[in-house]
C-alpha cells in the first residue's frame, strides 16, 4: 500500500466493527447491503477494480435519488450515501500507489461530496481533500505563471470606472460605530458603502488575495461555475469546474473569451476553511436577530463584464470588496436596469456607486439592485437578518 | 420462451454465482453480454419457462408458466400459485391472480400479504395488466391503489421514477407527475397532480406506452417511436453533450494528454431535457414492436425480431459487450449472431431483459406446455 494509503486508512476507524453505517429506513436494505461490501472491501484485500465497482454502484444509486424530486426534499440520508460513495471511492483509488491524475480526481471526488453530499464521520471528506492537497504539493512540478506575466495578462482594458454623479451616489462613511450605522442606515434601510472596515483582513493584509494565491490554495478544488451572460438568459448553464480551470477559461480568457464564466453564489468558505481564515465576518452583523452561524457567506469571482441582473435579497447584505491589490476592481449597482422591461424604474429614485477593494457595500433587506463587473473581481457577501 | 439478461447483477438477479464459497464480493456485479436465464425446475425435475419477467433495482420476479413466482433473493413464492401477473418494486412485490391482487412486503417474513384487494370477476372490466388493476393502478408502495376515471378507458400503463404514463382504448396518452425533466412531455417543467392529455400526440394512434427513471416512450399504431424527458445519458437516442465530452476526455487520456476545453462540437446542437415528444427512428428498415425502458436507457424490440439499445450502459445494460453509454440506437448483436428472434424486451433500472421465441419463431402463449428435461 502506498504512503498516502496508509495515511487515509489512518483517519479511518480501526477496524469494520468501529465503521458506521446507520441509516434511516429511507434507505433501503439492498443499498446499506452495497456499503457493508464496500466496507469490507476497506479492509481487506479485494481487487481495485472490485471496490471501485462497488463505490461507483454506491454513487449511481444515490445520485438517482438526488435528482428525483426537487432538491430541499432530497432526503439527507441519501445525501450521507452518496458521501459515503466518495469516501469509498477515494479509498479505493489512493489505495495502491495512486498517480497524479488519480489523485486529482481523488480531490474532485470529495469535492463532489463536499457540494451534493452531506457531512459523515466528522466531515472526513474535508479531512480527507487536505491531506490530499498536500500529497500534489509534494509531487507536482508547478509551471507557476510568472507574477508579471499574470499581471500584464489581467490589464484587461476594462472600461475606466464611470463617473458617478454626486446626487446619485452612495453615501460614504469611514468606520461607523455600532450605533450611528444602526441609527443612520439599518433602521432606515439606506443603503451605505462603508470604509476601513475590513482592513485587518488577512484578504488585504498578510495573505493577499491574487490569482496565484488562489491557486496555490484552491487550485485543484471542483467549484460550480455559472456560464453565459445572466441567469435570466436562455443559454445559461452551470458547470463544475476546478479553480484552476476557471482561472484560465474564464478570468485569463485563455479559450478565446467567448463565453462568460462566474463563480457566483457558492458558499466556497464552507467548501474550502482555509479561505475563511482570511476573512471575517463583519462585527456590524451583531446587530442582526440572528446566530453568527445563520449567516450566509457567498464567494462572488469573475471577470469583467459579470453581471448580477436586478434581483432583491431576502435578507440584509454586506457585500465586500476584496481582490489583489495590483489592480482597482470596482462594481458598478443599480444603474440603467433595462429602461424597455420596466419602463417605471427609471423614474424610480435609485443610486449608483463603483467599489474599490476595501469597500463594503450594505445592501438593505429587499433593497432592488443590479451588479455588474468592470474588470475582474473578487467580492464576499455576507447575508444576515 | 427463453429469456436473456445484461446488465446490474450484483444481487445475482440475472446470473447466480456457481461458487458454493460465494461471499458477495467477488460475483459478476455487471455483465456486459447477454446471459440465458436458466428455466425453474420445480421438486418434480420438470422445467418451467418464464412467461413474464419483471425487475427492480436489486431483484428479478419472474412469473413461471406454471403460475408460480420466483424472486431473485428470496425463491420461489409458495403463496404465488395461480398467479396470472407480477410487479415488482424495490420494497414491494404485486401479485395479481384471477380473483385478488396483493401486495407482498419484501423486508418482512410475514406469511400474509400486508395488503390485498378483492376483483369482481364478473365484472367486464376484471381484467389486470398490471400496474393497472380494476378502477385505478397500483404504486410500489403504500398508499397501493390510487383509482382512475372509468372516463379514462384505461389500457395500459407505466411507473416512470417520479411521473406515471397512461394509454386509453382510444389510442390517446395522458401524463402526470413530476415534471422537473420534461418527462411528462406537455413543452413546460411543471408538475401535473392530474392526468393531462400530451396534447402534442393527439390525433395519432398510439398502441403503448412506457416510462423510465425520467423519461417517457411511446409507440404509434403505425410503428413510429415518441420520446420525450430527460437525455442526460442519451435514453432519448438525441445527442447528449455530456457524452460527448466524456468520450473526448477519453480519447485524449488515451493520447496521453488532458483534454482542452473542446471547441469541436460548439456547432452541434446536443439537447439535455426534450419537453415535447420528439419522433424518433431506431432504425429506417422496421418499425418497433414493443420498447420497455431502464432508469436511464432505453430498450427497442423491431418486428423483425432485432433488439436495439441505447441510452446508460455503465453496468452493460445495453448488451454490447461494453460498458460505455450511447446516445445512439445500436442493435444488440448477441442475438443476431445466435440466431434467435426476440420477440420481447422489459427491462430494470439497470437493466435489460429479453425475450426470445423458439426456432419456429412463435412465442407461446401462457401457460405454456411444460418443458420435460427426462424427454416424455
Amino acid at each position: 500500500m502506498s504512503s498516502l494509503g496508509s495515511k487515509i486508512l489512518s483517519i479511518l476507524p480501526a477496524d469494520e466493527e468501529q465503521f458506521p453505517l446507520q441509516f434511516s429506513d429511507k434507505v433501503e436494505p439492498s443499498v446499506v447491503e452495497v456499503l457493508r461490501r464496500c466496507r469490507k472491501q476497506l479492509y481487506g484485500n479485494a481487487a481495485c477494480a472490485s471496490r471501485r465497482l462497488n463505490a461507483q454502484i454506491i454513487l449511481d444509486v444515490s445520485w438517482e435519488r438526488l435528482n428525483t424530486g426537487t432538491w430541499r426534499h432530497v432526503d439527507k440520508e441519501w445525501r450521507r450515501v452518496y458521501s459515503y460513495g466518495c469516501l469509498f471511492k477515494v479509498a479505493a483509488l489512493c489505495r495502491e500507489n495512486p498517480s497524479q491524475q488519480e489523485i486529482l480526481e481523488a480531490v474532485r471526488t470529495c469535492d463532489m461530496g463536499l457540494l451534493m453530499g452531506a457531512a459523515i464521520m466528522d466531515d472526513i471528506l474535508q479531512v480527507l481533500v487536505r491531506i490530499l492537497q498536500n500529497e500534489i504539493s509534494k509531487t507536482s512540478k508547478d509551471e507557476e505563471k510568472s507574477v508579471e506575466g499574470v499581471a500584464k495578462k489581467l490589464k484587461t482594458e476594462g472600461p475606466r470606472s464611470p463617473s458617478i454623479r454626486e446626487e446619485k451616489a452612495v453615501p460614504r462613511i469611514k468606520c461607523p460605530s455600532l450605533e450611528s450605522f444602526s441609527t443612520n442606515y439599518l433602521l432606515p434601510l439606506k443603503p451605505v458603502i462603508l470604509e476601513g472596515i475590513i482592513d485587518h483582513w488577512p484578504a488585504l493584509n498578510n495573505h493577499p488575495w491574487s490569482i496565484e494565491y488562489l491557486r496555490s490554495v484552491a487550485g485543484f478544488r471542483t467549484v460550480p461555475v455559472e456560464v453565459g451572460s445572466r441567469y435570466t438568459d436562455e443559454n445559461w448553464s452551470q458547470t463544475l469546474l476546478t479553480v484552476n480551470e476557471f482561472i484560465d477559461r474564464y478570468i485569463l480568457n485563455e479559450d478565446g473569451g467567448k463565453s462568460r464564466g462566474y463563480l457566483a453564489q457558492h458558499q466556497l468558505f464552507d467548501q474550502i476553511p482555509e479561505l475563511k481564515e482570511d476573512i471575517r465576518i463583519p462585527d456590524y452583523c451583531c446587530l442582526g436577530e440572528g446566530d453568527e452561524d445563520d449567516i450566509t457567506i457567498n464567494a462572488w469571482f469573475g471577470p469583467a463584464g459579470t453581471v448580477s441582473p436586478l434581483h432583491q435579497d431576502p435578507q440584509q447584505n454586506f457585500l465586500a470588496q476584496v481582490s489583489r491589490s495590483f489592480f482597482t476592481i470596482p462594481l458598478q449597482t443599480c444603474t440603467n436596469p433595462n429602461a424597455e422591461l420596466f419602463p417605471e424604474f427609471s423614474k424610480a429614485p435609485y443610486l449608483e456607486c463603483v467599489l474599490e477593494p476595501g469597500d463594503v457595500l450594505f445592501i438593505p433587506v429587499k433593497h432592488w439592485h443590479y451588479v455588474r463587473s468592470l474588470q475582474v473581481s473578487f467580492s464576499v457577501s455576507f447575508w444576515w437578518s | 420462451m427463453r429469456w436473456f439478461g445484461f446488465g446490474f447483477n450484483a444481487f445475482q438477479q440475472i446470473q447466480t454465482q456457481n461458487n458454493p464459497e460465494y461471499s458477495g464480493l467477488d460475483a459478476e456485479e455487471r455483465l456486459s453480454s447477454p446471459t440465458e436465464l436458466k428455466g425453474h425446475v420445480n421438486r418434480d425435475g420438470r422445467c418451467f419457462e418464464f412467461s413474464q419477467i419483471r425487475a427492480s433495482w436489486s431483484r428479478r420476479a419472474s412469473l413461471h408458466s406454471d403460475g408460480f413466482v420466483n424472486d431473485s433473493c428470496r425463491g420461489v413464492i409458495k403463496q404465488s400459485r395461480g398467479c396470472r401477473d407480477v410487479f415488482i418494486s424495490e420494497s414491494h412485490l404485486t401479485l395479481a391472480f384471477l380473483d385478488r391482487v396483493e401486495c407482498w412486503d419484501l423486508q418482512s417474513s410475514d406469511e400474509t400479504p400486508s395488503w390485498t384487494m378483492g376483483i369482481d370477476t364478473q365484472s367486464k372490466s376484471s381484467a389486470v395488466n398490471l400496474p393497472l388493476v380494476p378502477g385505478g393502478y397500483i404504486a410500489s408502495k403504500p398508499p397501493f391503489f390510487h383509482s382512475l376515471s372509468p372516463h379514462m378507458q384505461a389500457k395500459s400503463l407505466a411507473l416512470g421514477g417520479e411521473h406515471v404514463i397512461l394509454l386509453t382504448a382510444t389510442g390517446a396518452v395522458y401524463t402526470w407527475g413530476q415534471g422537473s425533466h420534461g418527462q411528462l412531455g406537455h413543452g413546460g417543467l411543471l408538475p401535473e397532480e392530474e392526468p393531462r392529455t400530451v396534447e402534442a400526440l393527439w390525433g395519432m394512434k398510439m398502441s403503448s406506452v412506457s416510462a423510465g427513471g425520467w423519461h417517457s416512450v411511446c409507440i404509434s399504431d403505425a410503428g413510429d417511436l415518441y420520446v420525450w424527458g430527460w437525455n442526460e445519458s442519451g435514453q432519448l437516442g438525441l445527442p447528449s453533450q455530456r457524452l460527448r465530452k466524456t468520450s473526448e476526455k477519453k480519447t485524449d487520456q488515451q493520447e496521453g494528454e488532458l483534454s482542452q476545453n473542446s471547441s469541436t462540437h460548439q456547432e452541434e446542437v446536443f439537447i439535455s431535457i426534450q419537453a415535447f415528444p420528439a419522433l424518433f427512428d431506431v432504425t429506417p428498415l422496421c418499425e418497433v414492436k414493443t420498447v420497455s425502458c431502464g432508469s436511464r436507457h432505453t430498450a427497442a424490440v423491431t418486428t423483425s425480431g432485432d433488439l436495439y439499445t441505447w441510452g446508460w450502459g455503465e453496468y452493460g445494460q445495453l448488451g454490447h459487450q461494453s460498458f460505455s453509454s450511447s446516445d445512439e440506437p445500436q442493435r444488440v448483436e448477441f442475438f443476431r449472431a445466435q440466431q434467435l428472434h426476440v420477440v420481447g424486451v422489459v427491462c430494470g433500472p439497470w437493466n435489460t431483459f429479453a425475450a426470445v421465441a423458439n426456432e419456429e419463431g412463435l412465442a407461446p402463449e401462457y401457460p405454456t406446455k411444460p418443458l420435460n428435461k427426462h424427454g416424455e
